[in-house]
Formats: structure tokens, sequence, C-alpha cells
């Protein structure tokens, strides 16, 4: 049975149709790759899934029950967690405070929240920066302090809105390893990015967006030679 | 040692009134007391949850007009109806929660000062219950003993020591609430509403819990009030000044802090008291001087800076040793 399954989403703004009539599923242990040009609708996507925004339209499921319309909260209770495409740390805090402050909310005891948020935060490769206020550490460091919070709540589905933004080639090839680290330790992940080379290296399938539709999904070999992804990306080919 | 601060300072608090004898010091105690009591209130939601509120004179005019109507219809002595009044406080703080926490940023602030306003009306025009612009008034409080001696209600020492328990019951519920898991939580949402809520935090009830306890103790010291000048009318109680002034002395004395609004309120109400002498809101040009004074110069406060400055002294006096 699939972990996550979206059945004919729509999410309209006044008549701009952000998500139209969109269905794909995410299955257990999965990695799946969500891309598509500037504007295609990914993040309102993930917006739909954690509650943020309330479809107008459609069916998601999680875990086999109804999510579309919890608040947020709710959503992550269940098991869902998220980073932000815009990074959203607790700025002011330290970054041990950010994870521990996660950790904290399934009813942990502090002692065992900060025992859960070294450990995710030695995963991420954050363990020398544990008192650094959020605020100050580097934009990328921010995207992986973000990734060790969401961890922190221990997830059954991980969303990630753009991790590799503005990481450099070698930070990329660190972060590829980190997300299939994260899978194998049991979390599944939907992924959006646009730095291709990670997303076809580490993704199992893709679907892909353009002005709020699925236009094709596949694994990463089938989806590059797919004549509406193509077109979607560089325009149609002359006949 | 550090324990025996605050201890010292509650012993000396109830044992000054042995010293003090002269009236006029023991009102500015009393109003000191008061003001640090609703800075205290304001300060859990306004500066531990980052949602600053304009309308705090709500609660305070409904904790009044609870107890001096409770007492005036239904004859429940003031002391019990301080409580009662408190309760009623936090009780309706929970659908002006529920409305007002929709909004975020200066959106919530603008609506809780909206809401104080049509308590204020209402207050003015249902006349069958609090007798409109006219207000209300207590011709006499009822005899009660305490340990066998009289209260006699025409002294201050009873009212200064009415006001303490009730300042040192909000310093206590201030700091398990900041201390418990409920704190951490509003820190996150201080920090950031949607992170917050990205975690598993469910930030409208965790406002809407600390609302009410910012308003039961806010509207406790309007029953207070109600006891103390015996007398009340919408003007007096749901002043929007009243709402401002209670911001002042939480940014002056430091946001997000416990001993920020004390200080704070023994700072400007002394000073305030003083101008008052000289001409009458003279003390409101004083307060926004000290607004902008220390937005510029202490923007975490009074409180805020010291507490810096004594943990830099403390870290180096560990460093020598």
């Amino acid at each position: 049975m699939a972990l996550l399954e979206l059945q004919n989403v729509s999410r309209r703004f006044g008549g701009l149709s952000a998500v139209d009539n969109l269905s794909f599923s995410v299955a257990p242990g999965e990695i799946l790759g969500l891309i598509g040009p500037n504007g295609a609708g990914k993040t309102t996507v993930f917006n739909l899934i954690t509650g943020f925004i309330p479809p107008s339209g459609g069916d998601i499921r999680f875990d086999g029950k109804p999510i579309a319309g919890l608040k947020p909260h709710a959503v992550a209770r269940r098991g869902v967690a998220r980073t932000f495409q815009i990074v959203k740390p607790f700025p002011h805090l330290s970054t041990l405070e950010n994870v521990v402050l996660a950790a904290l909310v399934r009813n942990a005891s502090r002692a065992e929240a900060v025992a859960e948020a070294e450990r995710t935060l030695e995963l991420v490769g954050l363990s020398n920066r544990l008192h650094t206020p959020a605020a100050d550490l580097t934009y990328a460091n921010q995207k992986r302090m973000e990734i060790a919070r969401a961890l922190a709540t221990a997830p059954k589905l991980l969303l990630l809105d753009e991790p590799m933004g503005g990481l450099n080639s070698h930070e990329v090839d660190g972060a590829c390893v980190l997300v299939e680290r994260i899978r194998a330790s049991g979390v599944t992940i939907v992924l959006v990015e646009h730095v291709m080379k990670a997303i076809m290296r580490i993704s199992h399938r893709i679907v892909v967006m353009n002005q709020g539709q699925k236009i094709a999904e596949g694994t990463p070999a089938q989806i590059v030679q797919n004549d509406a992804v193509i077109a979607a990306y560089f325009g149609k080919r002359r006949a | 040692m550090k324990r025996a601060i605050p201890v010292l300072a509650v012993v000396l608090l109830f044992a000054a009134p042995l010293v003090v004898k002269n009236p006029f010091f023991l009102d500015l105690g009393i109003v000191v007391l008061m003001w640090a009591t609703l800075g205290i209130a304001w300060n859990l939601l306004g500066g531990y949850a980052g949602q600053v509120s304009f309308g705090h004179a709500a609660f305070y005019g409904v904790g009044a007009y609870a107890t001096m109507i409770l007492y005036l219809r239904l004859g429940i002595a003031p002391w019990y109806g301080i409580v009662l009044g408190g309760l009623i406080g936090a009780l309706i703080s929970v659908p002006i929660g529920y409305l007002c926490f929709r909004l975020r940023g200066p959106y919530f602030s603008l609506a809780t000062l909206a809401v104080a306003e049509i308590m204020r009306l209402v207050a003015t025009n249902w006349d069958s219950l609090t007798a409109g612009p006219m207000g209300l008034l207590i011709t006499h409080l009822p005899p009660v003993n305490f340990f066998g001696t009289p209260i006699n209600w025409e002294r201050k020492e009873p009212f200064f020591y009415l006001m303490a328990v009730i300042a040192v019951a909000t310093v206590l519920a201030a700091l398990y609430l900041t201390r418990s898991r409920l704190g951490a939580y509003l820190a996150a949402i201080r920090e950031n509403e949607d992170a917050a809520e990205s975690i598993g935090i469910d930030t409208t009830r965790a406002k809407v819990v600390t609302l009410a306890v910012s308003a039961f103790f806010t509207a406790t010291a309007g029953g207070f009030y109600a006891l103390y000048y015996r007398y009340l009318d919408p003007d007096a109680v749901f002043p929007i000044s009243l709402s401002i002034e209670t911001v002042f002395i939480a940014v002056v004395g430091g946001l997000g802090t416990v001993a920020g609004p004390i200080l704070g309120a023994v700072f400007l109400t002394t000073f305030a008291e003083l101008f008052r002498e000289h001409f009458a809101a003279g003390h409101l040009i004083f307060y926004g001087l000290c607004m902008m004074l220390v937005i510029r110069f202490l923007p975490d406060g009074i409180w805020g800076r010291a507490a810096r400055w004594l943990a830099r002294r403390k870290e180096k006096a560990h460093g020598a040793a």
C-alpha cells in the first residue's frame, strides 16, 4: 500500500489553478523526485500535503487515512516532516535548541530530546555548530539544520523542498549521500529539486509537473527521454 | 545564594508595611505591584510568545466589573470576587483568542485593540448590568477577620498585602509556565510560527492557553482595582492607555523575562506618580521618552541588558579563577 497518495488534488488561487487535478503516490522506502519549471506548483503540493494550504478539491491520504484539511501540526504529528524552500529556522535559538524543540514535541523528556537532537545534527554534519544561533549559520548549514529538525520529529515521510539550492558541486555530492542515508534509516522521501544531476542520481521515480499538472512520471531514465518533459523545459522541438 | 535573592525580596516585600507607614508610599507600592502584575501577565503572551496585544484592558475591565457586580448583585465578598473575576476574564479570553489568533503580527495587535474598545462600549451601553457611564460604587466593604483580628479597610496595609499576594502568585505562575514545555513552545512560536507548526506544535492552542493565563492575572488586577478604589466606570477600567502602558512596562523592563516587567513597573510607575503631582498626563510624555530611549539604546530592556552584563561578569570571574 502507498504511504502517501494524492488523488485529483486541486488548488485554485482566485482564477489561477496552482495545482490542477494532480494524482500520484509514494511507496514506503522510496525516494520520489518532484520536478518542473519554476511556478509549476511543486512547493504548493508540499503546502497541500502538510496542511499549510487546504486543497480546493481532491483527496490526500497518508498511511491510508485522509489528511487533507488537517492543520500543519496535526499532519506533522502523524509522521510527515518537511523543510522549507526558503529556510525557516528559529533564528535566535541555538542550532541545538532548534532541533531539541522538534524532539520535545513527541513527549520525549528534555534529556532524551537533547540526545535525539545531537544524533540528528551529527547525521547532517553540524555537530561542531551546536551552540551557534541558527541565524548565524551559513545558508547551506541552515538547510542542514532544517533537515535535522525535521528528522527529530521521527517522521515516516520527509518532504525536502530544494535542499540543495545554493550548494556548490562538492556540497551537492554530500547532500546526495545524506538523503540516501536518511532513506536507508527507514524514512520515505519526496524531494523537490532543481539540481538535475542530484535528482537523477538519487530518485527512484520522478513526477514532472508543469503549470499545476502532472505531465510525466517514471524512472529517471524514462524522464530524460520524455518529449513532454523536454518541451516543458526547453520549448517544443521545431519540426 | 542565587535562590536566596528572590526569597529575600518576598520577605522584604511583606515586611515593608511594618516600616513604611506613610500612606503615599504604601499607595505607590500598591500601584507598582499592580503594574508589575499587569506587565508580567502581558509579557507571557507579548514577550515570550511574541504576540503583541494592545487590548489587555479588555481583561482588566472584565475582572473589575465582574468583581464589582458579583459583590453588589450577589453579595459575593470582593476577595472571592477577585479570583472569580480572574476566572471570568480567562473564560472570555478563550473565544477572543480563537478569533484574534487567526491574525498575525500587526493585524493581531489591532484586533486586540478593537476587542478592548468593544468591551468598553458594551460596558458603557449595557445599563442594566453595568449602570453605564455612571459607574458602580461600593459604599461599604463587609467586615472580615484575619486570624481573629478585624481588618480595617480604611487603611492601606490590607490592600498592600492583598496586592502583594496577587503579584507574587503572578510571578510564580510566570516562572512555572515559562520553564514548562509550553514555555518552550512559546519560544518556537515567537521565533517562527510556520516552523513551529511544521514540527507538530499546535500553535493556536498554545497561544490560547497562554492568553487565558495572562487574562486571568490581568483580570485579577482589575478586580483588585475595583476593591481598592471602590468605584469604577467604563473609561476607568477599559482605557486604551492601560493597554499601552502595560506594553511600555514590559518593553522598558525587558521582553520575555519575568524580572523585566517588575523593574519596568518600579521605574516607570515611580516616576509617573512623581510627575502626576505636577501635571496630569505628564507621565505619558515620560513613558514615551523612556520607550524611545530603550528602543534605541537597550533593545532587550533594562533587565535584558542587566542580565547580559551579569552573565559576562560571571564568565570573567570564572575565567580568572
